[in-house]
C-alpha cells in the first residue's frame, strides 16, 4: 500500500514536470479522451471496448445537468451551455458520455474542463428518473478540474 | 518593307509587357524581385479582364455562414498550411484575378449585429429585413404570425421558376435552418421550423410545399427530424421533432418526389431532372467535415449532386449552397471546426466552378455575417493559425521558435474572440450575494492549442459566442459579375443576380 501511493505521488510529480501543469492522475486510471471511445460511424473504438468494466479517466466538459441534486450529468467534448431539454431547438451531440457519480453533483459551470473518472460501461440503458438513453457511461464516478 | 514595318509594330505590341518590364527593371532596384514581377503580372491580368456581359443561364449562390473577412483570412492561412505552405501567400479558389469582388454591409433594419435569417432574405428577396425574419417586407415583426399576411415578400426562386429554371438548395445545417430557409421560406420566425402558429406554416412544411408547387426541385441537408411525426415509418426516419401527426417525407414522395437520406441513396437517385430529390441526412445539422462518417456526404458529394441534377434543365437553374456550421463552430469557440469546414466549403467552390461554364454561370461566393473572432499579434509568417503566436525572425522569413508572451507572462493562440465559452473569466459568488466574474488566463501549449476540440481565449463571458456586424465579402465570376465592387449593401446581391440572370439582353450587351 506503501509502495503504491510512492508511485502515484512519483507519476502526479513527473507529470508535473513535463506537462508543467498537474493533471489528476492514478497509477492504474487512463486518462483518455471523449472521442477515444468512440468511431466516426458512432460505434465503439478498440479502446472503449477494451477498457469496457474498467475504471478510466475522460477529459469533458460537465454539461448543465438536468435536474437538480441528482448524481447524474452529461459529459461533452466541447463546453455546451444549452439545456437541450430547456431549448426545443438544441439537440445533445453523438458523442457524449452519461456520468452516475458516487455522490450528488456539485455542479461545475459548462466550460470548466474536467477528469472524470468511474467504471466505463457500453451499451444501451435508459435512466429510470429522466428517461435519458445513453449508450457509454461511467459509474462510480467522481470528477475533478483538469 | 512595309511589311517588315508591320511585322515590327504587331510584335512591339505583343511584347509590351516585355518593354514595361525592361523599363522598370533600368530604373527600379527591385525590379527583379519575385513580389514586383508578381504584381506586374497581376497588372497584366486586370488589363486582361473582360467584362462578361452575356446573360447567366445559372446562378450559384454560395454562403458559408459565419464567414466575414476575418474567419475567411484564417481558412485561407488553414487551407494553405495543409498544402505545405506557410500560409499567408495562399490563395483560396475564389481569391484568383478572375473574380470580382466587393465588401458588403450585412446590418438588418433593425439590427446593427445581423442574424441568419434576415441575411439569407435580403439576398433571395432584393431588401433588407429584420431580425430573425424571413422574406418579410419590413412591416412583418418577429414571432408575429399574423404580421406575415401582406408582407409576404417575392424570392429569387420564384422568379427564377417564372423564368423557366430549376432551383436547388443545399446546406449542411438542417434544411429548415436561416440561410437555406431564405431560398423558398417566408416567416415570422426562423425557428418555426417544424411548428408553427394558428394561421402560419412550418418552415419543413414550406419546402415541401414549394416542392409540389414546382420551385424548389432538389434539397440536400440536415434537419430530418423537421420532417417527420413520432411513429413515422418511413425508411431513413429520423427522430421526429413533429407534433402535427403529419409525415411531410411521405407527403413529397406522395407527390412524386425522391427520398434520399446517405451517401448511398444519394448516389443512387434518379439524377435525369425528372423527380424533385429531397436529401435529408442527419437528424438535426449535418456532421462538422472532421466528424463527419463517409455514409454521410459531405459539402462537396451534395454540390456535385445539386450541379448534375439541375444541369438536366436547358434554361438554366438557381442553386443555394451553404456551409452552414462555419457558424456553428464560431459559435463555439472552436476553431479548428470553423476553419476545416470552412476548407471544405472552398472544395465544393472549385468543384462548382469545373462543373460549370464561366461563359453561362454567375458564381457568386459570399457570406452572411462574420463573428467575435480576432487576430493577436505579432507572430511570425507562417504561423500554425490554430498555434500559439511566435515571434517574427528578423533574419529569416519562417517564424522564430520564441512564442511571444503577453504582459501575465503567458503565451497566446493567435485566434482569439472577444466572447463566448472560452471566456477566462468565471463566475463566484460574491459576499453581497450574486456572482462576480474574475479570472486570469490558462496556460496554453501548442499542443493544446491545436487539437481539435480546443476553445479559443475569450474574454466576455457568453455560452455561446456572438456574430459581429463586421463586413463579409462577396466574389463573383461569370456573366455580369463586375457588377460587384466597391462597398455594397447586402440585399444589392439578388440585384446583380436578377439583373445577370432576367433583365440582362439574352443575346449578351454586344447584341442590344
Amino acid at each position: 500500500m506503501t509502495t503504491n501511493r510512492r508511485q502515484v505521488l512519483a507519476f502526479g510529480a513527473a507529470s508535473f514536470l513535463i506537462a508543467a501543469r498537474p493533471m489528476p492522475v492514478f497509477a492504474e486510471t487512463e486518462i483518455i479522451k471523449l472521442r477515444d471511445l468512440y468511431e466516426k460511424d458512432q460505434s465503439f473504438t478498440k479502446l472503449a471496448k477494451r477498457l469496457e468494466g474498467q475504471r478510466v479517466g475522460v477529459e469533458g466538459y460537465m454539461a448543465p445537468p438536468l435536474k437538480a441534486e441528482s448524481n447524474f450529468f452529461v459529459l461533452t467534448r466541447r463546453p455546451m451551455a444549452v439545456c437541450p431539454f430547456c431549448e426545443s431547438e438544441a439537440d445533445w451531440p453523438d458523442d457524449i458520455l452519461a456520468v452516475y457519480a458516487k455522490r450528488v453533483v456539485d455542479v461545475v459551470r459548462y466550460n470548466v474542463k474536467l477528469v472524470t473518472t468511474g467504471r466505463l460501461e457500453l451499451g444501451a440503458f435508459t435512466d429510470p428518473e429522466t428517461g435519458f438513453v445513453s449508450r457509454v457511461r461511467l459509474a462510480d464516478a467522481t470528477f475533478e478540474r483538469a | 518593307m512595309k511589311t517588315a514595318m508591320i511585322a515590327a509594330v504587331s510584335t512591339a505590341l505583343l511584347t509590351t509587357t516585355a518593354y514595361a518590364q525592361d523599363a522598370a527593371s533600368s530604373s527600379v532596384r527591385q525590379a527583379e524581385s519575385s513580389w514586383y514581377k508578381d504584381g506586374q503580372a497581376r497588372i497584366q491580368e486586370m488589363l486582361a479582364r473582360q467584362p462578361n456581359t452575356n446573360r447567366a443561364k445559372n446562378v450559384i449562390l454560395f454562403v458559408a455562414d459565419g464567414n466575414g473577412v476575418g474567419t475567411n483570412f484564417a481558412i485561407r492561412l488553414f487551407a494553405g498550411q495543409n498544402q505545405g505552405e506557410m500560409g499567408e501567400e495562399h490563395v483560396l479558389p475564389y481569391e484568383t484575378p478572375d473574380f470580382h469582388s466587393a465588401l458588403v454591409k450585412t446590418y438588418n433594419i433593425n439590427a446593427q449585429t445581423p442574424d441568419s435569417a434576415p441575411t439569407a432574405g435580403a439576398m433571395n428577396s432584393g431588401v433588407k429585413q429584420r431580425f430573425n425574419t424571413i422574406n418579410l417586407s419590413e412591416e412583418g415583426r418577429h414571432d408575429n404570425c399574423a404580421s406575415e399576411e401582406g408582407n409576404r415578400l417575392t424570392t429569387f426562386a420564384e422568379l427564377a421558376t417564372e423564368a423557366g429554371k430549376s432551383v436547388g438548395v443545399v446546406s449542411t445545417a438542417r434544411i429548415t435552418h436561416a440561410t437555406p430557409a431564405g431560398v423558398y421560406a417566408k416567416t415570422a420566425n426562423r425557428d418555426w421550423e417544424a411548428e408553427a402558429p394558428e394561421g402560419c406554416t412550418d418552415i419543413a412544411t414550406q419546402l415541401v410545399d414549394q416542392m409540389k408547387a414546382g420551385v424548389v426541385d432538389i434539397a440536400l441537408g440536415g434537419g430530418g427530424g423537421m420532417f417527420f411525426s413520432e411513429g413515422a415509418n418511413t425508411e431513413g426516419a429520423y427522430k421526429a421533432k413533429r407534433t402535427d401527426g403529419k409525415n411531410l417525407v411521405e407527403n413529397a414522395t406522395d407527390a412524386g418526389a425522391q427520398y434520399v437520406y446517405d451517401a448511398t441513396t444519394l448516389s443512387g437517385a434518379d439524377m435525369s431532372g425528372e423527380k424533385p430529390v429531397l436529401g435529408l441526412f442527419k437528424d438535426s445539422h449535418m456532421s462538422y467535415e472532421v466528424d463527419r462518417p463517409e455514409s454521410e456526404p459531405s459539402l462537396t458529394d451534395m454540390t456535385k449532386a445539386a450541379i448534375d441534377y439541375l444541369k438536366t434543365n436547358d434554361q438554366g437553374f438557381y442553386l443555394e449552397i451553404e456551409a452552414g456550421r462555419v457558424d456553428h463552430a464560431n459559435h463555439d469557440g472552436n476553431a479548428y471546426r470553423t476553419l476545416s469546414d470552412g476548407e471544405e466549403f472552398a472544395r465544393a467552390i472549385a468543384l462548382a466552378d469545373e462543373l460549370t461554364d464561366d461563359e453561362d454561370t454567375l458564381l457568386i461566393v459570399t457570406a452572411d455575417h462574420e463573428h467575435a473572432i480576432a487576430f493577436n499579434g505579432y507572430c511570425g509568417r507562417g504561423n500554425p493559425i490554430l498555434g500559439i503566436c511566435y515571434d517574427v525572425d528578423a533574419e529569416g522569413v519562417k517564424h522564430s521558435d520564441t512564442p511571444l508572451l503577453a504582459d501575465d507572462g503567458k503565451p497566446y493562440t493567435v485566434i482569439g474572440y472577444l466572447n463566448g465559452a472560452g471566456s477566462i473569466l468565471t463566475p463566484k459568488e460574491s459576499a453581497e450575494g450574486g456572482e462576480v466574474f474574475s479570472g486570469s488566463r490558462p496556460d496554453v501549449t501548442e499542443d493544446e492549442a491545436t487539437d481539435v476540440d480546443y476553445i479559443q481565449q475569450a474574454l466576455i463571458p457568453m455560452s455561446s459566442e456572438t456574430h459581429s456586424g463586421e463586413d463579409v465579402a462577396v466574389y463573383a465570376k461569370g456573366p455580369w459579375a463586375h457588377l460587384f465592387d466597391g462597398t455594397i449593401e447586402q440585399n444589392y446581391i439578388f440585384h446583380v443576380m436578377h439583373y445577370a440572370a432576367m433583365d440582362a439582353s439574352a443575346e449578351g450587351a454586344s447584341g442590344q
